[in-house]
């Protein structure tokens, strides 16, 4: 710890950890966010780093099968599946790891050091890390990566997870294995936007658009096939930067092949239950079923977490009718969360409140649940011209299971209101193809650790106080977007949690969402399968999963 | 007492004649009861259009009413086919489906036409496909050579992949799915129209309207098409088989009637997801509902085509 230089924030952060106004968890997060390694971060909070315990000694080779989708890629930077960055991850990775507790740790970065004013951010490369075509990785790649990310005809959603506080001018090569990032405002949450699942680093010298036709990263696998639609076959890397727990580089397996088995659930549920697979990638697809079908299945562990994972009932404020307030929060009056819950997701989930905020987010600031109330729903719709009600149309993806019976119920529900929801069902791949262009929806957000990335993502402007690419409800509000940039810079998180509370209330009062829960998820895989856990965002890593012997 | 026997003569003829209505009305019933394969369909067939006619007094429950409470359930006393995954009664979703299918074709939200989606599907393609096919097989020449070849690359595609492209176009509605239904049906109607009217447009009859100076649209519709009504309602009865059979796959896809319409399509779809989980009855009774009524259309079918031939 004393040949560490420890921000003053983080002695800050201790004081508040003292005080009871933080708790151990959110200390190690924030203190590991600001720079401070794992072990001194655990000393401070008066705990010691014990090394991983296995409950199996570790056994080398063997190939596991994983059921996913296997859909086009070429611009990693422009992935919006988790499918896709599933498979991609272990060729190319992230400059920082975001574990299942939501602790950020440095990856392909030493460590990173940040200023008092949270404005300049110092990555420091770990050096002797190659490619697997043999270049190393340095500094020019991940000035080049963060290029892509900020370019807008890339199209990445980076750009709006970052382009608020980040400008192309604001990314410093120091030296070969040094990058600093100069801040437009202060932001807490880099080094985890930094694990966005686009955010993999690429090759300077090699990368031209496609990564399929030179799939060169650092990661532990490389690319033998892939055939879009059918399978991705990775094969182990003999000269992975990292260790295993017996000496030998990573990984343990000899190879990984996804294979697509579509986007029903049925033939992923009979594969892992007959052993043909031995893990279900469900990603954007997961449901219930997954859940219902494994859980007393003897052969079968399923890994479950509890995840900001929601559907979103988004509304294009900029059309007809939902331009109008009372009209929205008419639509929300009518969510009858927890029949929406129960029925939709069998009560596998949290209650939602009509803001982005998930209740186990740091900055989340208590509210009330809304009430269904559908008679002040048709009242606010008379109010708002619609005495004899008003015929809506719902766009909704018919994979997934769980939004399409919430669909239903809003349906029902909605029509004491005065609201004739016609329901207009059509493939994920449709649904994503207009995913912000549909004036009434129901949009899968996935899991993000902090409150504030999704609000950057979503609901906020550009410089030129333009909806961000992501903005699919074109909701751009002056205070809302003031506060979000005011709570990326506080790092005290009851400061930060003031701040959260009027954001929440603006989005409850005047916001373009409807959000009746959040999902729990689950990651279920055979018993053989050892070391593997279910990520909150979706995310599968198997660098150091291995397969035990049967018994 | 003259008048009296005119009065018993006016009688005779007019129940004469009213026994000749009678037993002309009879006539079709008599000939699938005369068949027992027709009988096992009809009896199939009629089973669904009752409890699809008379629905809202063989259920308490609306096909869309939430119980959320009780989903998933199986039969009990409350539901005897037991509950959806939104705790919908599952009889009273399968047989207010069979309405969709069979008796009420929901045009629009608010608007509802008389017969079923399938059937209007099939009489909508009857329509296409017997004018086609007349205009075909009459007319003869570059006019036949441009429809049949038409009407063949149509027939080249294969029927599932069509109705998915045609559906996914249109957009999944009722109106959609009836139009699928006639665009993949009339192709095949067209052909078969066409090989009757080749052979009986040589008939003694249609010379001796032409040489009278009928219109070609008299000859077509009016001394033709009659004389080709037998193989066309065979026909048909198969076709209401397929469409049914058509819904219920473009349902399953989620191009059918969206929900949370009572599509037995669709409901097999949903249901499925809950197959693993140990509760099987919302996919298998619209699984069986789709395949009883698809046997029983082409068992009447079958069976009155054997009897038809027989008569001849």
């Amino acid at each position: 710890m004393s040949s560490q230089k420890i921000n003053e924030q983080v002695l800050e952060l201790k004081n508040q950890m003292d005080k009871g106004l933080l708790s151990r968890r959110e200390f190690l997060r924030y203190a590991a966010l600001l720079g401070v390694s794992l072990p001194v971060a655990l000393r401070m909070v008066g705990l010691v780093a014990s090394p991983k315990l296995q409950a199996a000694p570790v056994r080398r080779g063997g190939t596991i099968k994983v059921s996913s989708q296997v859909h086009k890629i070429t611009h990693p930077a422009q992935i919006s599946w988790l499918a896709p960055s599933n498979q991609c991850r272990h060729i190319a990775e992230y400059l920082t790891f975001t574990d299942s507790n939501n602790i950020t740790h440095p990856y392909l970065l030493k460590n990173w050091e940040v200023s008092d004013d949270l404005k300049t951010w110092t990555l420091n490369l770990r050096q002797g890390i190659k490619f697997n075509n043999g270049d190393e990785l340095t500094a020019d790649d991940v000035v080049f990566t963060m290029n892509q990310w900020l370019n807008k005809d890339v199209g990445s959603s980076m750009l709006g997870l970052m382009s608020g506080y980040l400008d192309p001018t604001g990314i410093e090569k120091v030296s070969k294995y040094q990058i600093r990032l100069h801040l437009k405002r202060p932001e807490i949450a880099v080094p985890e936007h930094l694990f966005h699942y686009p955010a993999m680093i690429l090759n300077h010298r090699t990368f031209e658009g496609d990564f399929i036709k030179k799939p060169h990263g650092t990661g532990p696998f490389v690319l033998a096939e892939y055939r879009e639609g059918e399978r991705c076959v990775l094969k182990a890397r003999k000269d992975y930067w990292r260790k295993g727990s017996d000496g030998s580089p990573l990984p343990y397996l000899d190879g990984i092949e996804f294979l697509d088995m579509g986007a029903e659930m049925a033939p992923h549920i009979g594969a892992l239950k007959t052993g043909e697979i031995h893990v279900i990638e469900a990603s954007d697809m997961g449901g219930i079923d997954l859940y219902l079908s494994f859980k007393n299945d003897p052969n079968v562990t399923v890994h479950a977490v509890a995840t900001a994972q929601t559907r979103v009932l988004r509304m294009r404020v900029d059309r007809k009718p939902w331009d109008d307030n009372r009209v929205r929060k008419a639509l929300k009056l009518c969510q009858n969360r927890e029949k929406i819950l129960a029925l939709a997701y069998y009560k596998q989930g949290l209650l939602g409140q009509d803001f982005h905020v998930y209740p186990k987010h740091p900055e989340y600031c208590p509210k009330p649940v809304p009430k269904y109330d559908p008679e002040k729903a048709r009242q606010l719709l008379k109010e708002a011209g619609y005495p004899n009600g008003i015929e809506v149309n719902l766009a909704v993806g018919s994979d997934w299971a769980d939004v399409v019976r919430y669909a239903e119920i809003l349906k029902e529900d909605a029509a004491p209101a005065g609201f004739r929801i016609n329901i207009q069902t059509m493939p994920a791949s449709q649904y994503w193809e207009k995913w912000t262009e549909v004036d009434l929806g129901i949009t899968p957000w996935t899991h993000r650790p902090l409150g504030t990335m999704v609000l950057n993502l979503a609901y906020v402007a550009d410089d030129q106080g333009k909806p961000v690419p992501w903005n699919e409800t074109r909701w751009v509000d002056k205070e809302f977007c003031d506060l979000v940039t005011q709570a990326n810079g506080i790092l005290n998180v009851e400061e930060r949690r003031k701040v959260f509370c009027k954001i929440e209330d603006i989005m409850v009062e005047r916001g373009p969402i409807g959000i009746s829960y959040w999902r729990n998820t689950w990651l279920p895989a055979r018993k053989v399968v050892q070391n593997i856990t279910a990520h909150p965002t979706g995310y599968l890593v198997l660098t150091e999963t291995w397969i035990a012997k049967k018994s | 007492m003259g008048d009296v026997s005119q009065l018993n003569e006016y009688e005779y003829i007019e129940g004469k004649e009213r026994k000749s209505l009678l037993s002309k009305s009879l006539r079709p019933f008599a000939l699938i009861f005369s068949s027992r394969t027709a009988t096992v369909g009809f009896a199939i067939v009629s089973f669904w259009i009752i409890v699809s006619v008379f629905a809202p007094f063989l259920t308490p429950y609306s096909p869309t009413y939430q119980d959320w409470k009780a989903p998933n359930q199986g039969p009990s006393w409350n539901h005897p086919l037991g509950t959806d995954e939104l705790g919908r009664d599952l009889w009273a979703r399968l047989i207010y489906g069979a309405r969709i299918v069979l008796v009420i074709f929901p045009v629009s939200s608010g608007l509802w036409l008389p017969g079923g989606t399938a059937l209007w599907g099939v009489a909508m393609a009857l329509l296409v496909g017997s004018t086609l096919g007349l205009i075909s097989g009459y007319k003869g020449g570059w006019i036949d050579e441009i429809v049949m070849r038409l009407l063949d690359a149509m027939i080249s595609i294969p029927v599932i992949l069509l109705y998915l492209l045609l559906v996914a176009a249109l957009g999944a509605s009722a109106v959609n799915v009836v139009i699928a239904i006639a665009i993949v049906g009339a192709p095949g109607i067209a052909r078969l129209v066409r090989g009757l009217t080749l052979d009986i447009k040589t008939r003694d009859y249609i010379r001796a309207a032409e040489t009278r100076g009928e219109s070609s649209l008299y000859i077509m519709f009016v001394e033709i098409l009659p004389n080709t009504k037998g193989p066309i309602i065979i026909d048909a009865m198969l076709r209401v088989g397929y469409a049914v059979f058509a819904m219920g796959t473009l349902g399953f896809l989620g191009l059918g009637l969206p929900p949370p319409s009572p599509d037995w399509g669709s409901m097999v779809a949903k249901g499925r997801e809950f197959i693993l989980a140990g509760a099987p009855w919302a996919a298998l009774w619209p699984s069986v509902a789709i395949a009883s009524l698809v046997v029983g259309l082409n068992l009447l079918a079958d069976g009155l085509r054997e009897e038809l031939t027989r008569y001849q």
